[in-house]
C-alpha cells in the first residue's frame, strides 16, 4: 500500500513539472493559435541560466527562477515582435515551420555556447526529502510542484485581474474586434508570447534541479506539453493543472504495472489521450471553442 | 687468370654497389596519393557528447599518422584524410551520409559512427558497397549476427559490459545475491541486461526486479521506488550517461541503498562526476578501457603516452575516457590492416582485417568470424573520492573495490 502511495506521490510531483512546462505552451496556443515547437528549447534556455548562475555565482536554483522569467520574457517578446508576428495571420503550417526553425536555431546556439556536455544543478539539499511513514517526498520535487502551482496562480491572476490580461483574452476571443476597440495587436501578441516564454524559463529552472541538461533535452517537453494541453483542454489555467497532474500520474502508475516498463507508460498515456480526443474532444476541462 | 679474377671481383663489387644504391633509395619512401576515410559521427543531437569523443579519438590518430607521413604501403607513404559528416544522432541519417561519403567524397574506408543503432544501419551500406568499416562504438552483437563481411568492431561486445561487475561481486564478502536491473529499451542496452540475467545465475545471484524504460527518459523516480521495494544488493543500469545520472540522483532522493551501484555507460565520463559531485563515489562501471590498464602495445603509443598526447591536443587535465580510446583503436586496426594488405584494394584490406592480431594500448585487436573483438577483456572501474580507479580484474587494477557502498544517510 505504501508502495502505491509512493507511486501516486511521485506521479503528482512529476505532474507538477508538466504543469509548469505546459502553462506557457497552452497560453500561446490558446491566444495566438501558435503551436510553439520551440517551447522545449525555451525551457532549456531557462535551465541553462539557472545552471550558469548556480555554478558561477552559487545562486540557489529556486532563487534564480525570477531571473529565468525576466530573461525569457525579453527573449520571447523579441521573438514574437521581430519574427513570429510576420506570419501570425498565415496558415498554421507557416507558424509550425517557423517555430520548428527557431527550435533548431536555439538548440544549435546552446550547443555552441555550452557544448553537448551534461550539466547538472545539485544544491546541498538535492538528495534529501520529507519522510512520511514509508513514503518519501524529495524536497526538490516538492519545490517544483509548489512553483508550478504558484505559476498557475500568477497566470490566472494576470488573465483575470489585470487590464493586460483582459486585452490578451480579448485578442484570443476575436483579434479584429479587439483591434477595433483600440488594443495594440502586435504588442499584445508579443506580450503573450513573452509571458509564455517566461513560464517556460521557470519550468526549465525547476527541471535543471532533477535532470541533467543538454541542449537537446527540451525536445521531449514540447511533446509532453502538447499532450498535457490536449488532455486537459485549451483555454483554462485549471485545465492545464488537471491535464499535467493526470499525465504525470498516468506515466508513473503505468510503469509500475507488472511486466510493463516505462516504455509502455508513454504508450498508455497517449492511448488515454486518443480516448479523450474521441470521447471529449475539448479535453477534460476545456472550453468549447 | 689473375686478370680474369680481378674482373669478376670488380663486377661483383659493381653489382653490390648497385644493390646498395637501390636499397638506399628504398629507405626513403616516396609520398603517394592520400587515403580518404569517411566517418558520420553525431556532432549535434542527443549523442553529440559521445559523438564528439569519437571524433577526438579519430583526430588523435590522424595527427599522429600524418606527422609520420602517412600509412606505409609498399614503400610509399600515403597521407590520411578523414571526411566527416554530422548524423545529428539519427541512425537513419547516418546511413545516408555514409553512402554520400562513399559516392561523393570518394571515401575508401569507413570509420564507424557513435552507437549501436547508427552502426547497424551503416554496416548495411558498407556491405552493399564492398567497403570495409571498422567501428569502435557499436557493441550490440545484433550488428554482427547478420553475416556481414565488411564490418569489424574493435570493442568488446555488449554481453560483456556488466558481467565483469558480477565476476567481481562474486569475490566480495558478504557476497551480494540479489540484483535489480534497469534497461533502456535499445538493442545495445537490452543485450547488456539479458547477458546479466543469464550470467548472474551461474554465479549464484538472481535478478529480482527488471524493467525497461525509453532511452533518454528524463524521470526514473517511479522505477527506482519500485526497485526499492525489493531491497536489492546490486542496482544495475544498462543505458546511457543521462539516465545513469538520473538514476543515481533518484536513488539518493528515495533512499534506495544497495551494496553495489553499477551502470553500463556513464560513470567513466568526467561529466558523471562533475554532475553528481560526491554522490558519484562508490559507483562502478564496466569499461572498455581505462587509463590505468597495463597493455604492452606492439606499435603506436604506450598507454601513458596516449594519455599525454590526448591531454596536449585537447588541452585537458582529464585523461581520455574509453570512447576516445576505442575510437583511436579503430583507426589503428585500419592502419595495420592496410600495411599488412600492402594495398588499398578494399577486399584485400578486408581480408587483412579478418586476419589481424595485434596488441595496442587499447588491448588486443583480433576479430572472430563475425567481426567481433571477443579477445579483449572489459575492466571494472569504481569512482573513489572523485577519481576513477580500475578495481577488477586484479592483474590490471590500481585499486581495490570499496565495498559495501555505505547508505546514503551515512555518507
Amino acid at each position: 500500500m505504501s508502495q502505491f502511495i509512493q507511486q501516486v506521490v511521485l506521479g503528482l510531483l512529476l505532474g507538477g513539472v508538466y504543469v509548469a512546462v505546459a502553462l506557457g505552451f497552452s497560453l500561446v496556443w490558446g491566444i495566438l493559435n501558435i503551436v510553439n515547437l520551440a517551447h522545449g528549447a525555451l525551457v532549456i534556455v531557462g535551465a541553462y541560466i539557472t545552471w550558469d548562475l548556480f555554478t558561477r555565482l552559487h545562486v540557489d536554483p529556486f532563487l534564480s527562477l525570477p531571473i529565468d522569467a525576466v530573461a525569457l520574457f525579453v527573449i520571447g517578446y523579441g521573438l514574437q515582435r521581430g519574427v513570429i508576428n510576420r506570419v501570425i495571420r498565415a496558415p498554421l503550417l507557416f507558424t509550425f515551420l517557423l517555430t520548428f526553425g527557431i527550435n533548431l536555431v536555439i538548440v544549435s546556439l546552446l550547443l555552441l555556447i555550452f557544448t553537448g556536455d551534461f550539466r547538472s544543478v545539485t544544491p546541498s539539499y538535492s538528495g534529501s526529502g520529507l519522510q512520511v511513514g514509508n513514503v518519501i517526498i524529495p524536497y526538490i520535487r516538492l519545490g517544483g510542484l509548489a512553483v508550478a502551482l504558484v505559476l498557475a496562480g500568477v497566470l490566472w491572476a494576470i488573465l483575470n485581474r489585470t487590464r493586460t490580461g483582459a486585452a490578451i483574452l480579448a485578442v484570443g476571443a476575436d483579434r479584429d474586434a479587439a483591434q477595433l476597440v483600440g488594443v495594440d495587436l502586435r504588442h499584445v501578441y508579443a506580450l503573450t508570447f513573452g509571458i509564455g516564454a517566461a513560464f517556460a524559463g521557470v519550468a526549465g529552472g525547476i527541471i535543471s534541479t532533477f535532470q541533467s541538461i543538454t541542449p537537446t533535452a527540451g525536445d521531449p517537453y514540447t511533446l509532453q506539453a502538447f499532450a498535457v494541453v490536449i488532455l486537459g483542454g485549451l483555454g483554462r489555467v485549471s485545465a492545464t493543472i488537471v491535464g499535467g497532474l493526470a499525465f504525470g500520474l498516468i506515466e508513473v502508475l503505468g510503469q509500475s504495472a507488472p511486466r510493463l516498463g516505462s516504455g509502455y507508460a508513454n504508450a498508455i498515456a497517449f492511448v488515454v489521450l486518443v480516448v479523450v480526443l474521441v470521447v471529449r474532444p475539448r479535453g477534460l476541462l476545456g472550453r468549447l471553442a | 687468370m689473375r686478370r680474369a679474377r680481378l674482373g669478376t671481383v670488380a663486377a661483383g663489387l659493381a653489382v653490390l654497389l648497385a644493390a646498395c644504391g637501390t636499397s638506399n633509395a628504398g629507405t626513403a619512401p616516396s609520398t603517394g596519393s592520400p587515403i580518404i576515410f569517411g566517418a558520420a559521427v553525431s556532432l549535434t543531437g542527443s549523442q553529440s557528447k559521445e559523438g564528439g569523443l569519437t571524433k577526438q579519438g579519430y583526430d588523435l590518430w590522424l595527427d599522429w599518422i600524418n606527422q609520420r607521413g602517412g600509412i606505409l604501403i609498399n614503400n610509399v607513404k600515403h597521407p590520411v584524410q578523414i571526411a566527416y559528416e554530422d548524423d545529428q544522432s539519427n541512425a537513419n541519417l547516418s546511413a545516408t551520409l555514409v553512402q554520400k561519403l562513399i559516392t561523393s567524397e570518394k571515401a575508401q574506408f569507413i570509420l564507424g559512427p557513435y552507437g549501436s543503432a547508427a552502426t547497424a544501419t551503416d554496416a548495411i551500406i558498407a556491405e552493399k558497397n564492398g567497403i570495409p568499416m571498422v567501428e569502435s562504438n557499436g557493441a550490440a552483437q545484433s550488428i554482427f549476427n547478420k553475416g556481414y563481411k565488411f564490418t569489424f568492431g574493435v570493442l568488446s561486445p555488449a554481453n560483456k559490459y556488466l558481467t565483469g561487475v558480477i565476476d567481481m561481486a562474486a569475490t566480495l564478502t558478504p557476497k551480494p545475491t540479489t540484483i535489480a536491473m534497469l534497461n533502456a529499451n535499445d538493442n545495445f542496452s537490452l543485450e547488456v541486461g539479458k547477458a546479466v540475467e543469464d550470467y548472474a545465475a551461474t554465479k549464484g545471484m538472481t535478478v529480482v526486479f527488471t524493467k525497461s524504460y525509453p532511452a533518454a527518459a528524463p524521470d526514473v523516480s517511479g522505477l527506482i521506488s519500485q526497485a526499492k521495494a525489493f531491497n536489492p544488493d546490486i542496482v544495475m543500469n544498462s543505458g546511457h550517461l543521462a539516465e545513469s545520472i538520473a538514476i543515481n540522483k533518484a536513488a539518493k532522493q528515495l533512499g534506495l541503498n544497495a551494496k553495489i551501484f553499477a551502470y553500463s555507460v556513464g560513470p567513466s565520463t568526467p561529466d558523471f562526476i562533475s554532475a553528481l559531485g560526491a554522490d558519484a563515489n562508490y559507483v562502478y562501471d564496466g569499461s572498455q578501457w581505462t587509463p590505468q590498464v597495463k597493455y604492452r602495445p606492439s606499435f603506436y603509443l604506450s598507454v601513458s603516452d596516449y594519455v599525454k598526447a590526448y591531454q596536449t591536443k585537447y588541452n585537458s587535465t582529464e585523461p581520455p575516457d574509453y570512447h576516445v580510446a576505442e575510437s583511436t583503436a579503430g583507426c589503428l586496426a585500419f592502419e595495420k590492416a592496410i600495411e599488412n594488405a600492402g594495398s588499398l584494394d578494399p577486399s584485400k584490406v578486408r581480408d587483412a582485417l579478418a586476419a589481424l592480431d595485434v596488441m595496442t594500448f587499447f588491448g588486443q585487436i583480433k576479430f572472430d568470424s563475425r567481426g567481433i573483438n571477443i579477445f579483449k577483456p572489459m575492466v571494472v572501474e569504481q569512482i573513489q573520492n572523485g577519481t576513477h580507479y580500475t578495481v577488477f580484474p586484479a592483474d590490471v587494477a590500481n585499486g581495490k573495490p570499496q565495498y559495501p557502498t555505505p547508505s546514503w544517510s551515512s555518507r
